[in-house]
């Protein structure tokens, strides 16, 4: 770095170094050696003493006017993590416990008959399977790619409704002439309205803005 | 790279760092020192960007995917292998030109209002 550099000029990339700290430390691994670089540039190409002052000054203004930005950005991507990792947590609990209340309902009706309950049976054994396969399928890909979450749930719970549907009254009805296929059909479209509706309400309605 | 899921539009108004920064970014990739140079030789002076900001806006343009660093570094015996070359990409391209044509339009209001004097074709 000092190569033929005057002795000012040396100290004063020094001393920016130094003043570097002001900055938010991952932006200063980041950029850091790049910004002194970028001065030292300067500086070379600075012939007279005055265009040099001129330099430093511009330098030092720019460092107390950016240092608070970078701090305030990085502020606020924390809070958004920690915002984002609540409403995730939020969201999943939300989940299981509709996955739980189903499943429970389900199980009551039928070990006690109660008919107001079975009469929905085929919508909340549909419930609880899309929604434990579903949740988990749109939960993975909305974290993993960056496909627009609703419509990752609007396609995931159509793949999810569907496929079991159809497989099982194909297969069903190949075994046992006598199966529901209406009422297991029509449990499986309430699932599907079910599930994406929440997530709709979720995106649209519930969800804290992120860019708040 | 980032895939931005967002639209050019979305980002306008630009910072004038930023769009300076694109305008550079435009034609070749660039680093830093280099960036900075052509932005002031361009504006003749009026535009200086420092270090922070400079980089502040580089890191937030390369976060939003606008701009990416090069992967390969400079041959030591051309240039300080230590530098990081930037260039724009193809989304920062439409959101560049997308932020022209916002420009061009207020500029075309403020010739419409007698602010500026008329262009010989206009």
């Amino acid at each position: 770095m000092s190569k033929n550099l005057s002795k000012d000029t040396e100290w004063f990339l020094s001393i920016y170094s130094i003043l570097l700290l002001v900055y938010p430390r991952e932006f200063r691994r980041e950029y850091g050696s790049q910004m002194v670089l970028l001065l030292l540039d300067c500086q070379r190409d600075a012939r007279t003493a005055p265009a040099r002052t001129r330099i430093w000054f511009r330098t030092l203004v720019d460092l107390v006017r950016t240092a608070p930005r970078e701090h305030l950005e990085k502020i606020r991507k924390d809070n958004n993590l920690m915002r984002n990792l609540r409403t995730d947590l939020f969201a999943i609990g939300g989940c299981i416990l509709i996955i739980l209340a189903a499943l429970l309902l389900l199980n009551y009706g039928r070990s006690h008959q109660v008919s107001s309950i079975l009469v929905f049976g085929f919508a909340l054994d549909a419930i609880a399977f899309t929604g434990v396969v579903g949740n988990l399928i749109v939960f993975l890909l909305i974290k993993l790619t960056r496909f627009r979450p609703l419509r990752v749930a609007f396609f995931t719970f159509l793949i999810v409704s569907l496929a079991p549907a159809i497989a099982l009254t194909v297969i069903a009805l190949a075994v046992d002439p006598k199966f529901n296929a209406p009422n297991v059909l029509i449990g499986y479209v309430v699932s599907f309205f079910f599930w994406y509706g929440l997530h709709w309400l979720w995106s649209n309605k519930l969800r804290p803005s992120e860019t708040a | 790279m980032k895939v931005p899921t967002r639209r050019p539009e979305e980002f306008l108004p630009l910072t004038p760092a930023m769009f300076h920064i694109l305008l550079a970014l435009a034609d070749k990739e660039r680093h830093g020192y280099h960036i900075m140079r052509e932005v002031d030789e361009r504006t003749e002076g009026n535009v200086k960007l420092g270090p922070g900001t400079l980089y502040g806006s580089i890191k937030r343009m390369m976060g939003d995917g606008l701009i990416e660093e090069l992967e390969e570094r400079p041959d030591p015996e051309l240039d300080d292998e230590r530098r990081r070359y930037y260039r724009l990409t193809d989304f920062g391209f439409r959101v560049a030109t997308a932020e022209a044509q916002r420009l061009e339009r207020m500029v075309r209001s403020a010739r419409a209002k007698k602010l500026l004097p008329r262009t010989k074709s206009g």
